[in-house]
C-alpha cells in the first residue's frame, strides 16, 4: 500500500528542540495541513518520537523519526540530518547524548563565564529552565540579562558582553556523525546544503568541495527542497544530486512561530514530477 | 578495556557555585587521570545541585565517558530531569525504602517472600545478593510473557526492602488458588478448569526464538548427570526417551502451582515469572508434580505448609488437573501420564539432592526407589496433549506479525482457495484484503515491537463462503470505526489513510471486528 497522496514534510522542529510546537501540537497542524508524510528533525534529539509514532499509528500521517545534527570542522558548520534509522541503535543514541552534552556543555560555559567575569548572576531555575529547552544560544542569554536588569538593550547584552565569550572547543564533527548514522541504520542527509557557516550561500566551488568531502565519510543525500531555496536553487542542487549519486530530501525546517516558514512548505512539485532520486529515498525509507 | 578500574566517589551536601571548584579539585584527585575508570557519583547525601555542580558534572563524563550517577534523591532527580542529563548519562534514582515489619506474608517461595503491604500493593522479596539482576530480569520476562498474551501482574516500582530489594506489584483483593482450595472446597473444579485453560493457553504459546530458555535443556543436563549414578542401562534409557521429547516452541510456565495462579477481581493471572522457558508441555507437567506430590514424597505437612492445604487435596487437584490436560476421564490413562511425568519428577529431584549433597534423607531414598520402579514400564515420554490446542491446527497459521512474512500469509490463504475453487477475480480481492489487514497489524499491532498474529481460514458450503479471521494481541484497535475517506476528493484534499480497509469492506461480503480476551479479532466472509 503506497500512502494517498499529500504533502510531503522530512525537516520540522518541536519543543524537543528550538520549535514551538509540542509533538502533540504539532501532530494536530501536520494533519490539518494536509501532509502524508513526516519527520521530525530536532537538533541532536529524538525524543518527540516517543510521542509522535504511537499518535501517528493510530489515526495519522505517516511519521518518520528524524534528527539533526549540528557539525563543525575547519571546513565551516554543517547540519546532517539522519532518516530511517533504528531508534534503539548504540551508536546513534551515543551520537545523540554527545550532542546534547556539548550543547548543555557550551551554555553552563558561557553562564561561567558570565558570572565569573562579570559577576552576571542568574536565578537558577532560569539556566535549568535554558537547559530543558535544549537549543539555548546566546540570544536567550541576552534576554535574561535584560530581564535580570544587566543589560537595558539586546543589542548592549550581545556586544558587550556575549559576543566576547570564546567559542567552545568541542564540536562533532561531519564525519563523526555520518559515520554514527550509518551504524545506527540511518540515511545521513546534508540539510540545506547550500547554507554555509554565517548568512551568505556557498559558492558552487565550496559545494563541490563540500560534496565531495562528505560523499568519502558516507554521505546519502541531500535536502534539495527547503524552504528557503529558489526553484533555481533546487535545480542546481538537483544536478548535483545526479553527479554525486546522492539522494534528494525535501523539508521546510518548520519550527513553530519561530520562523515565518510554513508546514509543508518545501518547494517539491506534484507527485508525478517526484525527481527519481527522491523517489529513491522514499523507498530506502519504506515509504 | 576490561580492566578498567572502578571509582566510586561519593558527594554530599550542596554543590553550586561557592563550592564547585572546590569539587571539581577532590573529584581530580580522586579519579585517574587517563579517563579508564569506570566511575560512579554516589548521590545518595547530596541535596541539591546548581549549574555550577551541573557543569562539573558534565566535565567528569567528558574525560570519563564511563560515567554512572546513582542513589539520587528525588529532588535532585527533578533537576537532572529537567535539564536533560537524564538523556545524557545514566542516572539512578534513589530506591524508595519500604518496611515490611508487620506485613502479612502472603507468598512464600525457595528466593523470598511476598507481603501486602497495603490494600492494593504487595512486595516480593528476595534473599539472593544479587536481586537486583534478579528483579530485572524477572521483570523483562514478565513483559514478554504479556506481550505475548500471558495475564500477569507486572511489577511497577523497585524498592529497598532491609539490606535487599523488592519489587512491586499491584494485586487488587487477590487470592491465589491455594487459598481458594484451602477455603473453598466446593470451588474444587472451578480451579481446576481455570487452572488448566491458563496452562494451556500458556503452552499454545508460540515464543520467538531465543527469547527464553530451553526447558529440555535443563531436564536433559539434570538425566545427564544422573547416568552414571543410576543402575547399568536405566540412566541410558531415561537419557533417550528424553532427548526424544520433540522440540517445541511453546511456552512454558516452570513453576506452575497454585499459589502462582491468583484471582484478582475476576481475573485470573499467572505470577512468578522468572521461570519463563519454552519446550514440551511435559515439563510444566514435571514440576507440578514435584509442587503437589514430589517433595512431600514423604513428608505430607510440607504440601500443607507450602500450600494451605492437606495432601489429599494436593493428590485429588493434580489427578483431576491432569485428566483434564489431556482429556481423558480414564483413570488409567491419567495414570500412564503421570509416570512418564514421575520418571523426570525424580530424576530432577536426585539430581537436585547429589548437586545439594543431600543424599542421606528419606526422600532420596524414595525418589530414587520410585524412580527405579516406575523407568522398567515407561517406553516414552512423549504422550497425547488433548484437546487439539497444541497441535497445529492445519487451517490456522500463528506466525510472527512483520511485513516480510506477508507472502507466506499469502500463500497459505491462496492454498486453502485453491482446494475451494475459487475464482481468479475473488482471489485477487481476498488477496488484496489479507494483504490490507496483515501489513496493518505487522506495522501497527505491537510496534515498536513485535507480536504475532493468527490467520484462520475456513470455508462453509451453500453459499460457498470463505471466511479469514485475523487475530492479534497488540493495542486494541477497530479497523471499521474511522469513517470512509471521500473518494470523491480529489487526491490532495483528501484525509490521508484509511483506504486500505475501505477498500477492504468494498471486496468483502462482511467485515467484522471483535475485541476479545486481549485480542483484536477482525474476520472478513467473501461468497465465492
Amino acid at each position: 500500500m503506497t500512502i494517498a497522496s499529500g504533502l510531503i514534510d522530512l525537516h520540522i522542529h518541536t519543543t524537543v528542540s528550538d520549535g514551538t510546537d509540542t509533538p502533540e501540537e504539532l501532530f494536530g497542524k501536520v494533519k490539518d495541513a494536509g501532509i502524508s508524510l513526516f519527520s521530525v528533525t530536532d537538533h541532536d534529539a529524538i525524543r518527540a518520537a516517543k510521542t509522535l509514532s504511537p499518535l501517528c499509528e493510530k489515526d495519522g500521517p505517516r511519521f518518520l523519526p528524524g534528527v539533526e545534527f549540528s557539525c563543525r570542522d575547519r571546513g565551516g558548520k554543517y547540519h546532517i540530518l539522519a532518516y530511517g534509522f533504528d531508534p534503539a541503535s548504540e551508536p546513534l543514541n551515543a551520537l545523540v547524548k554527545r550532542g546534547q552534552l556539548l550543547r548543555a556543555d557550551k551554555l553552563l560555559a558561557r553562564v561561567a563565564y558570565l558570572r565569573e567575569t562579570f559577576g552576571i548572576e542568574f536565578p537558577e531555575e532560569e539556566i535549568f529552565r535554558l537547559l530543558a529547552e535544549s537549543n539555548p544560544g546566546k540570544p536567550h542569554l541576552a534576554n535574561l540579562m535584560i530581564k535580570y536588569g544587566y543589560a537595558i538593550t539586546f543589542r548592549s547584552a550581545m556586544e558587550k558582553y556575549l559576543d566576547r565569550l570564546p567559542s567552545a572547543a568541542e564540536y562533532i564533527c561531519p564525519e563523526e556523525a555520518i559515520a554514527g548514522i550509518l551504524s545506527g541504520g540511518g540515511i545521513p542527509i546534508l540539510a540545506h546544503p547550500l547554507v554555509g557557516s554565517g548568512r551568505e550561500y556557498l559558492t558552487d566551488e565550496e559545494m563541490e568541495r563540500r560534496l565531495t568531502r562528505l560523499k568519502e565519510y558516507g554521505l546519502a543525500g541531500i535536502e534539495a527542497f527547503y524552504s528557503g531555496f529558489t526553484r533555481e536553487m533546487t535545480k542546481g542542487l538537483l544536478e548535483k544530486a545526479d553527479k554525486y549519486g546522492l539522494l534528494v530530501t525535501a523539508g521546510s525546517d518548520y519550527h513553530g512561530t519561530n520562523k515565518t516558514v510554513r508546514l509543508g512548505e518545501t518547494g517539491l512539485p506534484d507527485p508525478a514530477d517526484y525527481p527519481s532520486a527522491f523517489l529513491r529515498f522514499l523507498s530506502r525509507v519504506g515509504v | 578495556m576490561d580492566n578498567k578500574r572502578a571509582v566510586i566517589i561519593p558527594l554530599s551536601g550542596r554543590i553550586d557555585s561557592a563550592n564547585a571548584h572546590e569539587t571539581e579539585e577532590r573529584l581530580a584527585s580522586e579519579l585517574p587521570a587517563d579517563g579508564n575508570a569506570a566511575v560512579t557519583l554516589d548521590m545518595e547525601k547530596l541535596e541539591y545541585v546548581s549549574s555550577a555542580g551541573l557543569r562539573l558534572i558534565l566535565r567528569v563524563k567528558k574525560s570519563h565517558p564511563d560515567l554512572s550517577i546513582v542513589n539520587v534523591s528525588p529532588e535532585v532527580y527533578d533537576i537532572f530531569e529537567m535539564t536533560g542529563f537524564t538523556e545524557m548519562m545514566e542516572v539512578k534514582k534513589a530506591y524508595r525504602t519500604v518496611s515490611v515489619e508487620g506485613c502479612e506474608v502472603i507468598g512464600e517461595g525457595a528466593n523470598g517472600k511476598v507481603y501486602r503491604i497495603d490494600g492494593d500493593n504487595v512486595v516480593k522479596t528476595y534473599k539472593n545478593a544479587d536481586a537486583l539482576s534478579e528483579i530485572m530480569h524477572e521483570r523483562e520476562v514478565a513483559r514478554l510473557a504479556l506481550i505475548l498474551g500471558v495475564p500477569t501482574a507486572i511489577s511497577y516500582d523497585v524498592v529497598r526492602v532491609g539490606d535487599s530489594y523488592g519489587s512491586v506489584f499491584e494485586l487488587l483483593n487477590a487470592k491465589s488458588f491455594s487459598k481458594i482450595l484451602a477455603n473453598e472446597p466446593d470451588r474444587f473444579d472451578w480451579c481446576v478448569s481455570e487452572y488448566v485453560g491458563m496452562l494451556k493457553k500458556i503452552h499454545s504459546i508460540k515464543v520467538p526464538e531465543g527469547k527464553l530458555p530451553c526447558a529440555k535443556r535443563k531436564i536433559l543436563d539434570a538425566v545427564g548427570r544422573l547416568v552414571g549414578a543410576l543402575p547399568a542401562g536405566m540412566g541410558e534409557k531415561l537419557l533417550k526417551m528424553t532427548e526424544e521429547i520433540p522440540d517445541s516452541d511453546g511456552m512454558i510456565h516452570g513453576d506452575y502451582h497454585t499459589k502462582n495462579i491468583v484471582l484478582a477481581g475476576d481475573e485470573v493471572l499467572v505470577i512468578d515469572m522468572d521461570t519463563l522457558s519454552v519446550g514440551h508441555p511435559i515439563f510444566d507437567l514435571v514440576q507440578m508434580y514435584n509442587a503437589y506430590a514430589g517433595y512431600s514424597i514423604s513428608d505430607p505437612e510440607i504440601v500443607l505448609r507450602f500450600q494451605g492445604y492437606d495432601a489429599a487435596t494436593a493428590r485429588r487437584f493434580w489427578r483431576a488437573s491432569l485428566a483434564e490436560y489431556i482429556g481423558t476421564s480414564d483413570e488409567n490413562e491419567v495414570t500412564e501420564v503421570e509416570n512418564k511425568v514421575r520418571c523426570l519428577s525424580y530424576a530432577y529431584l536426585i539430581d537436585r539432592a547429589i548437586r545439594h549433597k543431600d543424599t542421606d534423607s528419606t526422600e532420596y531414598k524414595l525418589w530414587s526407589e520410585g524412580l527405579l520402579s516406575i523407568l522398567p514400564t515407561v517406553d516414552s515420554l512423549v504422550f497425547d496433549c488433548g484437546g487439539g490446542e497444541i497441535a497445529q491446527d492445519p487451517d490456522s497459521l500463528d506466525i510472527e506479525a512483520i511485513s516480510d512474512n506477508l507472502s507466506a500469509v499469502v500463500d497459505f490463504v491462496n492454498a486453502k482457495l485453491d482446494a475451494a475453487d475459487c475464482s481468479p477475480k475473488a482471489r485477487m480481492q481476498i488477496e488484496l484484503a489479507v494483504e490490507e489487514i496483515f501489513v496493518n497489524i505487522a506495522n501497527y499491532a505491537y510496534a515498536p515491537e513485535i507480536g504475532r498474529a493468527t490467520v484462520r481460514v475456513s470455508v462453509s458450503d451453500d453459499p460457498l463462503t470463505v471466511t479469514i479471521t485475523f487475530i492479534d494481541r497488540g493495542v486494541p484497535y477497530d479497523p471499521l470505526k474511522r469513517s470512509d475517506p471521500d473518494v470523491t476528493l480529489s487526491a490532495e484534499e483528501r484525509e490521508i489513510g484509511g483506504l486500505g480497509i475501505f477498500m477492504t469492506k468494498k471486496v468483502m461480503d462482511e467485515v467484522a471486528y471483535e475485541y476479545k480476551d486481549g485480542q483484536n479479532v477482525l474476520t472478513l466472509k467473501k461468497r465465492l
